[in-house]
C-alpha cells in the first residue's frame, strides 16, 4: 500500500508543480510543442529501449527457472498463458515509472490547456506508454530466448554469451541516453549508430517514440497529428500485443524442449553431463583475513562469477549512472577542457559505489535462506559482512587502474596524484559495501531470489526495500565525492598535500566500515529466520 | 541435552506454540510428531535459535539458546525440511563452503571427513555437480553431510528422510543410530510414523501447539488405551479422518 500512496503523492506534486509553473510560458511552450511534435521522440523511445535493456534475458531466466512454478504449470491451462502473465508483470512493473512521472504532466498539461481533446492526452499516455514498454519487453525476451536457444548445451559459452549480450544492452542503452544530447546534430561522434538507428526506425517518423510524442502532445496543444500516425499507433498496439503472444508461445516451446531447464547442459536433441572442477581459491589480496571473511570473499565472488548476466549488470552497470556525469562535459568539450580529467575521475567513483553495493548489499540479500546456514554455524557475521564488502575491492582496483591509465595518457602531469585518486576509490568502496550491507540487513528483501521482480539481474525491482535503498546508494556517493575531490582539490596546490589528505580519508573511511559492518553484522544474526525462510 | 520448558511463540494474532516442555537426553532419539501445522518446525526453530521464543527457555546442552546462542549452536547440527543450500556451488565447494564457516581447519583431516560423508551417503559421484542440479533425495543429503561435517553433539532433523531412496533412508537410520549410542542428542520430526516407532526411543506428539502426550511406546499404548501401533495412538491422540465426510464426498463421486 505504502508504495501506491508514494505514487499518488508524486504524481500529486508534479502535477502541482505543473498546473503552478507552466501557464506563465504556456503560450511559448505550444508554439515550440507544435513546430515539432516529435520532440519527445527521443525520449519516448528510449522508454522502449529501457524495456528492452532491462529485459533481455528475463523470458529465458522464467523458462528456465521454470521448476519453481511447476505448480502453476499443472494447472488446465495453456502453459504460454503462464507464461504471458510473468511476462506482463515484467511489463507493468516497468511502465511504472514513466506512468508515475508522465501521467500527472500530460494530466497537467491537459488542464492548462484550451483545447477540447487535450484531457485526452493522459489516459492516451498511458495506453502508449504499455504499447512501447510491451514492445521493448517482449523484444527482448525473444532476443533473449533465440541467443540461449543458439547457445543451449555449451555452459561456458553460455556464461560468456550472457555477459556480452547483457553488456551489449547496457552499452547500447547508454548510446541512447548519449542521443539525448545529441537529438539535433548528435552524429558528430556516432554517425554509424545513428544510421543504424535510422534504418530501423528508431529516430525516423515511423518510429513508437515519435506516434506517442505526436499524439499525446498533439493532443496538449491542438495541433493536427494525422491520420498516419493514428494508424501507426494502432499498428505499434498490434505488433506489441503479437509480439507479447509471440513471447509466451516461445517460451511454451522452449520449455517442452527442455534446453533451458536450469542448470540444464541439454540441448533439445541430447544431454550430456559436465563435472565442474572445484574453484577454491582463498588468496586475493596481498592480505591475510581469517577464515570466515576469505571465505565469504570466496562465495560471494563464486556465486556471482556463474552468472554471466548478472556479473555484466555489475561491472558495466554503473556505465548508467556514468554516462549523466561524462556527457555534459563531452557536450561542451571546448569550454571544459581543463577539467577533463576530472570528469573522469568523477565518472570512476559510480564504479566504486556501484561495486559496493552490488557485491555487499545485493548479494547479501541474496544469501536468503542460507543465512540460516551462517546463523547456525555461529558464524561471525561481521566478519562476513566484511568479507561481503572486500570481495569487490579487486574490481574497483581494477576498474580505478584503467582509468587512471587513461587519464596519465591524457594528462601525463596528473601522475602524482593517480595512486591517491586510486587508494581513495578502493577506500569510498569499503564505505558504500559496508553501507549497502547494512541497508541490506535493515531493508533486505531476503525472499528476493523467489521473486521474479527482484531475483538477481531482474532490472524492475531493487532487493533493498524503500528508504533503505536510497541509504544505501546515496551517503557513500556523497562521501566518496566529497573525499576523492578533496584529495585532489588539496593535490592541485601541492601533491604532498594529496596524500595527507587520502590519509585521513582512508581513516575516515575505514571507522566507517568498521562501524557499518558491525552494525549490519549484528542486524543479521539477529534476524528471525520468518524473514527469510 | 535439550530442554525446552514452557516455550511459546506468537506470530502477530496466532499462538504457534504454546506451554511446551519436554527434554531429550544424550544418547537418546526423540521424535516430535504432529499433524501439519501443529507447531513441530516453529518448535524446532526455537530450539535451534533460529526464531525468539515470546516466553520460555530453550536449551541446547547447558547453554540457553536465547542468552548463549553462539556457545549452543557449536554443538547443534540441523537438516532441514527444505535444503537450504546455494545452488551456484557443486556439492563439494558446499561442504568445503560449510566446513569453514564452522571454522574446521583445512587439512588432509578434513577432506578425508568430507569424502568420507560424501560415500557414506553416496553423493560422491555427483559432487562435482552443481547443486542447482540436484533433486530433492540429493539435496537432503548433502544437507545432511553439511550439518555433520562438525560432528555435532545435538542433531535436529526435520523430515530428514522424506524424498530419499530406501537405500539412503536405511543408511541415515544407521547414522544416527550409532551417533545416539556414541551419546549425541537427537531429536527428529516426521510424519512416517513407521521410522519414529523403529527408531526413537521416545515419542512427543504435539497438536496446535501443545505437547498432548509424551513417552515411550508403551508409555503412550497406556495414554491412547491399549491402541497397539503408532500410527493407532496417533490419530486417537489427534483425531482421526472424518469418516462421514469422506463418505460424503466418495458418494458425490460415485
Amino acid at each position: 500500500m505504502l508504495p501506491v500512496i508514494g505514487a499518488i503523492l508524486v504524481g500529486a506534486l508534479i502535477y502541482t508543480v505543473v498546473v503552478s509553473i507552466v501557464p506563465i510560458f504556456w503560450a511559448d511552450l505550444v508554439l515550440f510543442l507544435r513546430a515539432d511534435l516529435g520532440i519527445a521522440a527521443t525520449i519516448f523511445n528510449a522508454i522502449l529501449l529501457f524495456g528492452f535493456a532491462g529485459s533481455i534475458m528475463f523470458s529465458a531466466t522464467t523458462v528456465g527457472n521454470s521448476a519453481r512454478m511447476e505448480y502453476l504449470l499443472v494447472m488446465p491451462m495453456r502453459m504460454r498463458i503462464i507464461f504471458l502473465e510473468k511476462t506482463i508483470v515484467i511489463i507493468l512493473y516497468n511502465c511504472v515509472l514513466w506512468m508515475v512521472i508522465g501521467f500527472p504532466i500530460l494530466l497537467g498539461l491537459g488542464t492548462i490547456s484550451t483545447y477540447p481533446l487535450a484531457l485526452l492526452a493522459a489516459p492516451i499516455f498511458l495506453v502508449l506508454v504499455f504499447m512501447l514498454v510491451t514492445m521493448g519487453v517482449s523484444i527482448g525476451g525473444l532476443v533473449g530466448l533465440l541467443f540461449s536457444r543458439l547457445l543451449a548445451g555449451r555452459r561456458t559459452l553460455k556464461q560468456i554469451g550472457y555477459f556480452i549480450l547483457s553488456t551489449l544492452a547496457i552499452v547500447v542503452s547508454v548510446f541512447w541516453y548519449y542521443s539525448f544530447y545529441f537529438s539535433d546534430n548528435g552524429t558528430v561522434f556516432f554517425d554509424a549508430i545513428f544510421r543504424i538507428a535510422d534504418m530501423v526506425g528508431l529516430s525516423s517518423h515511423l518510429s513508437p517514440g515519435y506516434t506517442v510524442s505526436a499524439i499525446s502532445i498533439g493532443l496538449v496543444v491542438g495541433a493536427p497529428f494525422g491520420i498516419p500516425d493514428i494508424v501507426a499507433a494502432i499498428l505499434f498496439l498490434i505488433i506489441g500485443i503479437s509480439l507479447v503472444y509471440a513471447n509466451s508461445y516461445v517460451c511454451e516451446i522452449a520449455h517442452y524442449s527442455g534446453w533451458l531447464a536450469s542448470g540444464s547442459q541439454r540441448t533439445s536433441k541430447s544431454e550430456f553431463r559436465i563435472n565442474h572442477t572445484s574453484w577454491n581459491p582463498r588468496t586475493y589480496l596481498p592480505f591475510t583475513f581469517n577464515t570466515t571473511t576469505s571465505t565469504s570473499i570466496w562465495y560471494n565472488i563464486a556465486s556471482i562469477r556463474r552468472e554471466g548476466r548478472v556479473i555484466a549488470q555489475y561491472l558495466v552497470g554503473p556505465i548508467r549512472w556514468v554516462i549523466w556525469i561524462v556527457l555534459p562535459g563531452l557536450y561542451m568539450a571546448d569550454q571544459m577542457a581543463a577539467f577533463t580529467p576530472y570528469l573522469f575521475v568523477a565518472a570512476l567513483i559510480p564504479f566504486a559505489t556501484s561495486y559496493g553495493l552490488s557485491f555487499a548489499g545485493y548479494e547479501l540479500v541474496y544469501e536468503g535462506k542460507n543465512l540460516m546456514n551462517l546463523q547456525l554455524a555461529s558464524a561471525n557475521l561481521v566478519d562476513y559482512v566484511k568479507g561481503k564488502v572486500l570481495s569487490a575491492t579487486p574490481f574497483v582496483l581494477g576498474a580505478s587502474s584503467v582509468v587512471s591509465i587513461m587519464i596519465l595518457i591524457l594528462y601525463t602531469s596528473m601522475w602524482p596524484l593517480l595512486p591517491a585518486v586510486i587508494l581513495g576509490c578502493v577506500f569510498a568502496n569499503l564505505v558504500a559495501g559496508s553501507v549497502a550491507a547494512n541497508a541490506a540487513a535493515m531493508g533486505g528483501d531476503f525472499r528476493a531470489e523467489r521473486k521474479i521482480t527482484r531475483q538477481r539481474g531482474a532490472a524492475v525491482q531493487m532487493p533493498i526495500r524503500g528508504w533503505s535503498m536510497l541509504r544505501a546508494t546515496l551517503m557513500p556517493n556523497i562521501v566518496a565525492y566529497v573525499g576523492v575531490f578533496s584529495i585532489l582539490g588539496v593535490g592541485a596546490l601541492n601533491p604532498l598535500y594529496a596524500y595527507v589528505a587520502l590519509s585521513a580519508f582512508a581513516l575516515i573511511c575505514y571507522r566507517l566500515f568498521l562501524s557499518y559492518s558491525r552494525s549490519a553484522g549484528r542486524r543479521l544474526s539477529q534476524i528471525e529466520a520468518s524473514e527469510y525462510l | 541435552m535439550i530442554e525446552a520448558i514452557k516455550l511459546t511463540k506468537v506470530f502477530s494474532k496466532f499462538t504457534a506454540v504454546k506451554d511446551l516442555s519436554f527434554q531429550v537426553q544424550p544418547g537418546e532419539i526423540y521424535a516430535l510428531l504432529g499433524p501439519n501445522g501443529s507447531g513441530k518446525s516453529t518448535t524446532m526453530r526455537m530450539l535451534l535459535g533460529l526464531l525468539r521464543p515470546t516466553l520460555g527457555t530453550a536449551r541446547i546442552m547447558e547453554y540457553n539458546i536465547t542468552s548463549n546462542p553462539e556457545d549452543a549452536k557449536r554443538v547443534m547440527g540441523y537438516v532441514p525440511e527444505e535444503p537450504v543450500l546455494p545452488e551456484r556451488l557443486t556439492g563439494y565447494e558446499f561442504i568445503n563452503y560449510t566446513a569453514d564457516i564452522w571454522r574446521i581447519p583445512r587439512g588432509e583431516k578434513r577432506e578425508k571427513e568430507i569424502t568420507e560423508l560424501l560415500t557414506l551417503l553416496d553423493i560422491e559421484d555427483a559432487s562435482n555437480d552443481l547443486i542447482e542440479v540436484y533433486s530433492k533425495g540429493m539435496s537432503r543429503k548433502i544437507s545432511l553431510a553439511a550439518a555433520l561435517i562438525h560432528r555435532p553433539r545435538v542433531i535436529i532433523l526435520d523430515e530428514v528422510q522424506a524424498g530419499i531412496d530406501p537405500r539412503g533412508a536405511a543408511t541415515i537410520k544407521e547414522i544416527m543410530t550409532g551417533l545416539a549410542s556414541q551419546g549425541a542428542t537427537i531429536l527428529m520430526s516426521t510424519h512416517v510414523l513407521e521410522i519414529a516407532e523403529q527408531m526413537c526411543d521416545r515419542i512427543g506428539i504435539i497438536n496446535e501447539g501443545q505437547m498432548i502426550a509424551e513417552g515411550t511406546m508403551d508409555e503412550l499404548r497406556a495414554q491412547a488405551r491399549g491402541q497397539s501401533s503408532l500410527e493407532e495412538i496417533f490419530l486417537t491422540l489427534t483425531g482421526g479422518p472424518d469418516m462421514q465426510r469422506i463418505a460424503d464426498y466418495l458418494g458425490e463421486v460415485t
